[in-house]
């Protein structure tokens, strides 16, 4: 038994031998490396394990972390009612925002794929620019506005559906639909132009020995050879609209106001910003980074164990 | 019959490939022809339907107010409504058609196989039923930014202005000539950070692609994977402990604040490491049987050979850069940048809607522009995105 273990020690030790020794082998890799992963580590890694660290601490900038342990936690989830608030309107938005998001993207890339060269690259613009017109949703806050010069107010008013202006963005009942529309409005991003590229290099005869197989409509195209084909986009997708449906924040705060009435359009980033830029309690706002953090980890981990059933 | 048959004047002669094609071809040109002259005919009997209908309409419509208003004797003639119908009618019947004409148009007869009429007609008319919903606000920004004050402002607004005009532009400019900071301070700043970032960015993250792509070194795959990881990772998320980090490394209110984490931006590195894996691995040896150095490789052979997806990079950065207001890291005034000024003008409230909506388009349609002269590079750059387990 312990010549096994032995064994097993200096195979180890060997591997890890062999390991350095190629390290070593391939050194001007890790030069290139260097200079993005040093700055990758200080912006991007850094900021992680110290927004776990801080968490557990009360921290205001000004006087030095004081450890509480999990005081943040606790007062998040039993003292912080707006945080609840916060967390519930996140995941409304994230649920109905996210799926459908990534759902229309692939559908219109699919659509779009096989019209003519100039119709697809128009079509490509119109559903690609609204996610990267800056801030182009302010253009939200006229046609929701609230009194009767208000697109949709003035239109509703016409047709008589409605007999005074209904205030869509101060109004509770209105706000969460309202920023999921503009939300859905600009959820076509990087994971669309992903979809529209990678459905151009779908081998093409694979199309053709499906007909002959028996494939017999668009549909059945699209579940037995579209799809599997296009898993890589679609996780890079996936990806692409977790990051989005989770990060709600100028949206609410451009057209709902920060803060917005009853907190109907706080989300745990405004709720991030208002803790940690506003009152300066980065020890809290850490602990909710935390969670957003945890929460976006966990989403990815499931859909990418579902998208990998997709198809087979 | 063998003579026979290769007679030229023999008409049952079998047709060249080409001969074939370009009967086809002139076949496809015909029935092309025939349906647009039908289609044609179509119309113009739908135009005189709607015009005779609206001549209808208006007419009745002044008589009926003229009797309301008890300017003349009579009753209101009701068949007003009927002419409404057959206008609304004949709109939907000129929709239905000019669907019909696009699917047509857009797959003549030779059909994919698996590919109904009926399926392409419905796919086609949701998208363009959602194109025009898309395309909506960004059409309705510009045309308010045209509108002078008083169409702002009138019931029931309409979404295209009547009489144009640049006013709201040439009030911005006003408003820009009098802030604390000179106007073009704010630009310059934007085109440095623009400029700084971008190019650094292209730089750092290359190399470091080009190592995690081409070479099997340890912790290479393991370092990629956290960057694939951080592609989640907003500006919001990090944005808090890495105030704390910046403020502790005296970077507040620098420009190093906003162009250190552009430079080591995941999506940069991910885009540029999945295309780079495209190159044939044959190549960087053959170089390296020559006697090339890695830098040498790097910069000679696979940088010339990965031009759309730097351009991507380049211009993913450029659009993330031109679009930070970096309020939260840059507190001088002489130091913010073109989005934040524009921003604090287009908070202003009521008194200038006119003002945002012109500040809306400036901001919308640089990286809108930038996108659609490089859109083909970038999609070309994108079919290699895929995330690969």
């Amino acid at each position: 038994m312990t010549q096994l273990l032995r064994r097993y020690a200096d195979m180890k030790k060997e591997h890890l031998h062999d390991g350095l020794k190629k390290a070593w082998k391939m050194r001007t890799c890790y030069l290139f490396l260097l200079p993005y992963a040093a700055l990758f580590f200080t912006f991007f890694i850094l900021p992680i394990a110290s927004s776990i660290f801080y968490s557990f601490t009360y921290f205001n900038i000004l006087e030095p972390p004081r450890f509480i342990g999990l005081q943040n936690y606790i007062n998040l989830i039993l003292q912080d009612e707006v945080f609840l608030t916060a967390v519930k309107n996140t995941f409304v938005i994230a649920v109905i925002t996210g799926p459908i998001g990534y759902i229309l993207s692939f559908l219109f890339a699919w659509f779009i794929n096989e019209l003519p060269r100039w119709i697809r690259t128009v079509a490509v613009v119109v559903f690609y620019a609204p996610s990267i017109a800056g801030n182009a949703f302010f253009i939200f806050s006229i046609i929701f506005r609230g009194d009767a010069y208000g697109y949709l107010n003035s239109f509703l008013l016409q047709f008589g559906l409605i007999d005074a202006p209904l205030l869509f963005l101060l109004d509770p009942k209105y706000i969460l639909p309202v920023i999921i529309v503009v939300i859905l409005w600009m959820s076509m991003g990087t994971g669309f132009l992903s979809f529209v590229a990678g459905l151009q290099g779908v081998d093409r005869s694979m199309y053709e020995a499906g007909y002959v197989d028996g494939i017999r409509n668009r549909w059945q195209e699209l579940y037995f050879i579209t799809l599997p084909s296009m898993k890589p986009m679609l996780l890079f997708g996936a990806v692409m609209s977790i990051t989005t449906a989770f990060n709600v924040c100028d949206v609410p705060r451009a057209l709902a106001g920060y803060p917005s009435t009853d907190y109907a359009a706080r989300t745990i980033v405004t709720h991030l910003f208002d803790y940690g830029f506003s009152r300066f309690e980065m020890g809290y706002a850490s602990a909710i980074a935390t969670v957003l953090f945890l929460v976006m980890i966990l989403c990815n981990k499931a859909i990418q164990s579902i998208l990998r059933k997709v198809g087979t | 019959m063998n003579q026979h048959s290769s007679m030229p004047t023999g008409g049952r002669r079998p047709l060249t490939r080409a001969e074939r094609k370009r009967l086809i071809a002139a076949q496809e040109k015909r029935s092309r022809r025939k349906l647009l002259i039908t289609a044609a005919i179509i119309f113009a009997l739908l135009a005189v339907g709607f015009l005779f209908s609206s001549i209808q309409i208006d007419r009745i419509g002044a008589y009926n107010q003229q009797v309301q208003d008890g300017l003349i004797e009579g009753t209101v003639n009701n068949d007003i409504s009927v002419y409404m119908f057959v206008r609304v009618i004949v709109i939907a019947l000129a929709a239905v058609l000019a669907l019909y004409l696009l699917v047509r148009l857009i797959n003549p007869k030779r059909r994919k196989p698996n590919r109904s009429f009926w399926g392409d007609l419905f796919i086609y008319s949701i998208m363009l039923l959602f194109a025009a919903a898309m395309a909506f606000p960004l059409v309705f920004s510009v045309a308010s930014s045209l509108k002078p004050l008083d169409e702002l402002f009138r019931f029931p607004p309409r979404v295209f202005p009547q009489h144009m005009t640049l006013d709201n532009y040439l009030d911005l400019l006003v408003v820009l000539g009098q802030s604390w900071v000179p106007f073009s301070r704010y630009l310059m700043n934007t085109v440095f950070i623009t400029f700084v970032g971008t190019l650094g960015h292209v730089m750092i993250a290359s190399m470091a692609a080009f190592v995690l792509a081409k070479y099997d070194f340890p912790g290479g795959k393991f370092f990629f994977s956290v960057v694939v990881t951080a592609l989640m990772f907003s500006g919001y998320v990090t944005g808090i402990p890495n105030y704390i980090i910046m403020s502790r490394m005296n970077m507040i209110d620098t420009y190093w604040a906003v162009l250190l984490p552009a430079f080591a931006a995941p999506i940069g590195l991910f885009l540029m490491k999945q295309f780079m894996e495209g190159i044939p691995d044959a190549l960087i040896e053959a170089a390296e049987i020559d006697g090339a150095s890695q830098m040498r490789i790097f910069l000679s052979i696979v940088m010339p050979n990965v031009k759309p997806a730097w351009l991507t990079i380049i211009i993913f950065s450029v659009q993330n850069l031109w679009n930070t207001n970096a309020a939260t890291v840059i507190y001088s005034e002489n130091k913010k940048t073109l989005v934040y000024a524009l921003q604090q003008i287009q908070a202003g409230g009521i008194a200038r809607t006119g003002l945002a909506a012109a500040v809306t388009v400036i901001v919308m349609v640089v990286p809108i522009t930038i996108f659609i002269l490089s859109q083909s590079q970038i999609l070309e750059t994108m079919a290699s995105s895929g995330i690969k387990d």
